[in-house]
């Protein structure tokens, strides 16, 4: 009896250890592939593993004046100001959304989520041929331009549920008290949605830094953020290059996001990764 | 300002003076949406009708007679990755509905903080003819010129799957954790195993949800730009490459509109026939 108990416990063992391994490998290889290869001097098939490890192409990719500095520059001014106009935008919007009687409120929030129903390559495309109109292609106003409009509909639908959350009950107690509407505002409602106003930034951060398809029709190959740089040195065959940038690129998304996670719902999760 | 505000306030209601407030406040964010967004999407479907011939359906004649093997392939790609996905979120999902096991709960997540254009990057590395998996499986197999599956249409279709699964896993998961455990124990009560309570009970309750999630995957699927320019085949390739080809190369918006507006249409057009299947089930 005892040696059947002993035989089910090992069977059960070897099995989870084998779904271990493979879902492991599935899920991690093309990802450690590409950690390896950062460091990877030297690496000619059929090798399992580099020849020579290093850190040249970190050195190279992080020292001053290098083309990744210059870019990881460009990325992140981007990323700020579209940040900072996202939250302008979206936290009156979402308040209004939130709290007021608005007419066709309906065709609004499907209007705020149209850009995640259809394909957004056809838009891009165009944004590109209005713009050659205002000469904001080729430029940072323009790429800035086009993540805003990406990001704003996380930071709206973010902005939106982070405010819902909140129990009228409080804002009526301080008007009751004479505050009025605005001072409520700023002194009851805004510190309470601070959490969320917080992790919709980090969210349209991320977003902004790794995004690529509207910076490839409307900014390249004059702006060069750091996806644009990646893409290209992976085309080049660059490999050890265009793994550095990739890692790079990850680092941010990974760690905010795994800190994050516990405040994202599941909605704004689909976001993730442009 | 203020006179005319406290006139258009009296004017409404005490509720329509509020109002007012919400539309000035939301005003920002739908001028930002109507000019990058709404403008830019009808100018696609009005410029697909515009050619150098005049207004009609040219650019659609050429789309098609140029494009038609790709139209096809798009929709192949992407119906194949859709029904990957389902069954892969499915099992894991159900799998997790029932048997904790916090590594898997943990590790199927993390492709979702990938971004596409690093998952492509990461596939390509991976998947080449000498790449990292090849090379593992001629350590073990000891054969040692196998076929890479970067550049074929299986990589294209392995690489959406690793990237997309992770988002439908987690939304029907979601789902499959909000049908309540009675419903669940009655049918294994009354015989049902575990695998037949997933599809004929859970599932079914499920249905808005799994449709969302295949909705979301389906499109960020056909509109994905970087995954096929990183790991596809160069003939014959998805939409997106076409329209940005035809754009790069010829400054032909016609016919990279057309092509834009078929994708629409896809898009629609599956949603409805899902739909319409839906809703024949549920007369019957």
């Amino acid at each position: 009896m005892q040696n059947i108990t002993t035989l089910k416990w090992w069977r059960g063992m070897v099995l989870r250890t084998i779904g271990i391994v493979l879902i492991g490998l599935i899920i991690c290889g093309p990802l450690a592939g590409t950690l390896l290869w950062s460091f990877a001097e030297k690496w000619y098939w059929p090798n399992v593993f580099p020849q020579e490890i290093g850190v040249k192409y970190w050195q190279n990719a992080l020292s001053g004046q290098s083309q990744v500095m210059e870019s990881l520059g460009i990325s992140i001014t981007i990323a700020v100001i579209v940040v900072l106009a996202a939250t302008l935008i979206s936290v009156p919007a979402g308040y209004a959304l939130a709290r007021y009687n608005l007419p066709w409120k309906r065709i609004l929030l499907v209007l705020f989520l149209m850009p995640q129903a259809f394909p957004q390559l056809p838009v891009f495309i165009n944004m590109t041929s209005i713009f050659y109109r205002y000469n904001l292609v080729g430029t940072v106003k323009g790429v800035i331009a086009v993540h805003l409009v990406i990001s704003l509909v996380y930071s709206i639908w973010i902005a939106t549920s982070t405010f819902k959350s909140i129990p009228v009950s409080l804002e009526e107690a301080a008007i009751n008290l004479g505050a009025n509407r605005l001072r409520v505002f700023f002194r009851i409602t805004l510190p309470l949605a601070a959490p969320g106003i917080i992790a919709s930034s980090i969210f349209v951060f991320i977003t902004s830094l790794d995004e690529f398809t509207g910076t490839f029709f409307i900014g390249a190959p004059f702006i060069q953020t750091l996806p644009i740089l990646m893409y290209t040195a992976s085309m080049g065959y660059n490999m050890q290059y265009a793994s550095v940038i990739a890692v790079l690129l990850t680092i941010p998304a990974l760690v905010f996001m795994f800190i994050l996670e516990r405040f994202l719902k599941v909605e704004y999760i689909s976001g993730l990764g442009v | 300002m203020r006179c005319f505000l406290e006139k258009m306030r009296s004017k409404f209601s005490t509720d329509g003076g509020n109002q007012l407030y919400g539309i000035l406040l939301i005003l920002p964010a739908l001028l930002v949406l109507a000019l990058l967004y709404i403008y830019p999407l009808f100018s696609s479907i009005v410029k697909s009708f515009v050619s150098d011939q005049g207004i009609g359906l040219h650019n659609y004649q050429k789309a098609f007679d140029l494009y038609w093997v790709d139209v096809l392939y798009t929709i192949g790609i992407t119906v194949i990755t859709l029904l990957i996905v389902f069954m892969i979120a499915v099992i894991v999902a159900g799998y997790l509905r029932f048997k904790r096991w916090p590594f898997l709960n943990f590790i199927y997540r993390l492709p979702l903080f990938i971004p596409f254009l690093i998952a492509g990057h990461s596939m390509r590395v991976f998947l080449a003819p000498h790449g990292i998996l090849n090379t593992l499986l001629a350590q073990i197999t000891g054969i040692s010129e196998l076929p890479g599956l970067a550049f074929t249409w299986i990589g294209l279709v392995l690489s959406f799957v690793w990237k997309q699964f992770p988002l439908a896993t987690l939304l029907i998961l979601g789902g499959f954790q909000s049908v309540e455990d009675s419903y669940i124990e009655a049918a294994l009560n009354l015989g049902s195993n575990k695998l037949r309570a997933i599809w004929e009970i859970i599932l079914p309750i499920c249905r808005p949800t799994v449709l969302v999630a295949m909705v979301l995957t389906f499109v960020s699927t056909i509109g994905c730009l970087t995954i096929p320019l990183l790991i596809g085949p160069s003939k014959p390739v998805m939409l997106p490459i076409d329209m940005s080809f035809r754009i790069n190369y010829f400054g032909d918006w016609g016919v990279a509109n057309a092509l834009g507006v078929i994708s629409y249409l896809i898009v629609v057009g599956l949603s409805f026939y899902y739909l319409r299947y839906m809703l024949k089930k549920e007369e019957t």
